[in-house]
């Protein structure tokens, strides 16, 4: 667990970086180095008071981490889950090698327009999108983890009678969870990087902040787009906390 | 067991023959491959050892002792030969085989008790009964005040300790250790010896131990087999026909101290062996 110090020493640190960002952003918009102007953190602070004050803002946030939180969810399924089966048994190992070698190169938004013509502009095409990108990371870190268990914890396993699927969730899973915890870290920030992508392509429900920003920049409004980049770093943010939070109560037993 | 021992003095001993085979090996060999290089460990090992005896193992490093341990155990497959315990082929490994490995392999996510349990667990012990036996092999080892502490909060002598409760708590009727002490200081080291000692002889359980540690094997054995270096076969097996149980200062007795003098004397006989085609010995 984090002891109390630790925790407010983060804050602290946070919120001094926080204020550093803030002041040379402000200095920035007052020059004009740049050809349109810079809005300034105080008009961009404003705008997201308002999305808040306004709550225009929640059904695109709402709609935003339901698209990426399913995505999350089915790489953690996923990409764990075959993770695990193939680092443990051989032959899954072995036919995967390949695959990953070759399909983890491809940037996946190169696949949108597939997508795009299989299930149109909806959430399932976003969905995909999220999951495509972020399974790699999370399925080979997961196999990276599994391949890398000491054997002789195997062998005690075995020798102390245990299933192949005991084996499986009582050794293999918490031996590799801190790889596995690895992997997901990279995987969630990919989730909202894709979302945001994803978002782009118009919206059958004109709703997300992907959209919001696509609109936003329709208008040339910098302001507003700052405002909704401001809203899902923080959201970002929040959720790599919350896994960080995660890990420390789940890998209890590495800081203890 | 045949007997290559080369002491003369009878020694009563306090044991009843014969005896059903416990572990039976003959004809053991191991080839490895590495990068299409064949590395001989073992070339030739028969043994047969009954109900209930001790024996210890001792060779050079590196001549095939752990991988001996291994495919006793089950955990990696030989080259030929048969090794049947209990009259039955040894196949998978199995908890009638319990193995304590040369470095812990206590699980480190899982607190000392529960490490403890771990095997129990597995093998779907009632709940009470896994209580009752992680209770008790603790208390035996003399660490149940540590059960709620992480294997990584322990020393390394520690460690064994719980490694050996592990193993006993569910009842092999063949242990395996290599090399368990190997890493303790001489003061818990002699500790643990009569431990063992005094657990082996209640339980009667059919033990091969492996050690480099000449005192040792000589202390806790009925039979002492000595290898040569790799690829190893039986040099000698010394029967060890001191009087149980055996009290700590009996190293000090002139048979105990023939007897290691005698492997001492076999074991510099191997290292001072020329390597044929200059192979050498790398662990
Ligand atoms: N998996 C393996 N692959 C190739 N060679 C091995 C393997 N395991 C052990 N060996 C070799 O077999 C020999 C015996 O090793 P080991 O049984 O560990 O020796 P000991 O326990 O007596 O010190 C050594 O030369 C070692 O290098
Ligand atoms: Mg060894």
């Amino acid at each position: 667990m984090l002891s109390s110090f630790k925790k407010s020493r983060f804050i602290v640190i946070s919120l001094v970086e926080l204020l550093l960002f803030l002041s040379l952003w402000q200095l920035l918009s007052m020059t004009d180095w740049f050809p349109t102007y810079v809005s300034s953190p105080a008009v961009v602070l404003g705008i997201i008071s308002e999305f808040f004050m306004t709550g225009e803002v929640f059904p695109h946030i709402g709609i935003s981490l339901y698209r990426s939180i399913v995505g999350f969810l089915l790489v953690v399924l996923f990409g764990t889950g075959l993770g695990i089966l193939a680092g443990f048994f051989q032959p899954i190992g072995r036919f995967f090698d390949p695959v990953v070698s070759f399909f983890n190169p491809i940037p996946k938004i190169a696949l949108l327009p597939v997508f795009l013509v299989w299930f149109g502009v909806t959430d399932m095409t976003r969905i995909l999108i999220i999951f495509t990108s972020a399974f790699f990371p999370c399925f080979i870190a997961t196999l990276d983890g599994v391949r890398g268990i000491n054997k002789l914890y195997l062998w005690s396993a075995e020798n102390m009678g245990a299933s192949k699927f005991k084996m499986l969730y009582r050794v293999v899973l918490p031996a590799a969870l801190p790889k596995i915890f690895d992997g997901w870290r990279v995987a969630l920030a990919l989730t909202f990087v894709m979302m945001f992508s994803s978002e782009m392509i118009g919206s059958s429900t004109g709703k997300g902040l992907g959209f919001m920003i696509l609109n936003a920049d329709a208008y040339g409004r910098t302001d507003i787009v700052l405002a909704a980049v401001i809203v899902i770093a923080a959201l970002g943010f929040l959720f790599d906390r919350l896994l960080i939070g995660l890990r420390g109560r789940v890998l209890w037993w590495q800081n203890r | 067991m045949s007997c290559g021992s080369v002491m003369t003095r009878v020694v009563p001993v306090n044991k009843v023959e014969p005896k059903e085979s416990a572990i039976k090996i003959s004809n053991l060999r191991k080839v490895f491959e590495r990068k299409g290089e064949e590395i001989e460990a073992i070339k030739g090992i028969d043994l047969d050892i009954k109900e209930g005896e001790f024996v210890s193992v001792v060779g050079p490093s590196g001549c095939g002792k752990s991988t001996f341990l291994h495919i006793v155990g089950g955990f990696i497959e030989r080259t030929s030969g048969v090794v049947s315990v209990q009259g039955e082929e040894v196949g998978k490994p199995a908890p009638d085989r319990g193995m304590m490995f040369q470095e812990s392999t206590l699980f480190p996510w899982r607190k000392v008790y529960d490490n403890v349990a771990w095997g129990l667990e597995a093998q779907k012990f009632p709940k009470a009964d896994i209580k009752e036996r992680v209770e008790y092999f603790l208390k035996l080892v003399g660490l149940w005040e540590f059960k709620d502490n992480l294997p990584s909060e322990l020393s390394g002598g520690m460690k064994q300790r719980v490694s050996l409760a592990r193993v006993l708590a569910f009842d092999p009727k063949v242990l395996l250790m290599d090399e368990p002490f190997g890493a303790l200081d001489s003061q818990t080291r002699e500790t643990m010896q009569v431990e063992l000692q005094r657990i082996w002889s209640e339980s009667k359980k059919s033990v091969i131990f492996v050690t480099h540690d000449i005192e040792e094997a000589v202390y806790l054995s009925d039979y002492v087999v000595v290898l040569t270096k790799r690829p190893s076969v039986v040099k000698e097996i010394l029967k060890i026909e001191l009087p149980r149980p055996r009290e700590v200062s009996i190293r000090k007795s002139y048979d105990f101290i023939d007897y290691r003098n005698h492997i001492w004397d076999l074991l510099h006989e191997e290292e001072n062996v020329k390597s044929i085609g200059g192979q050498s010995n790398a662990e």
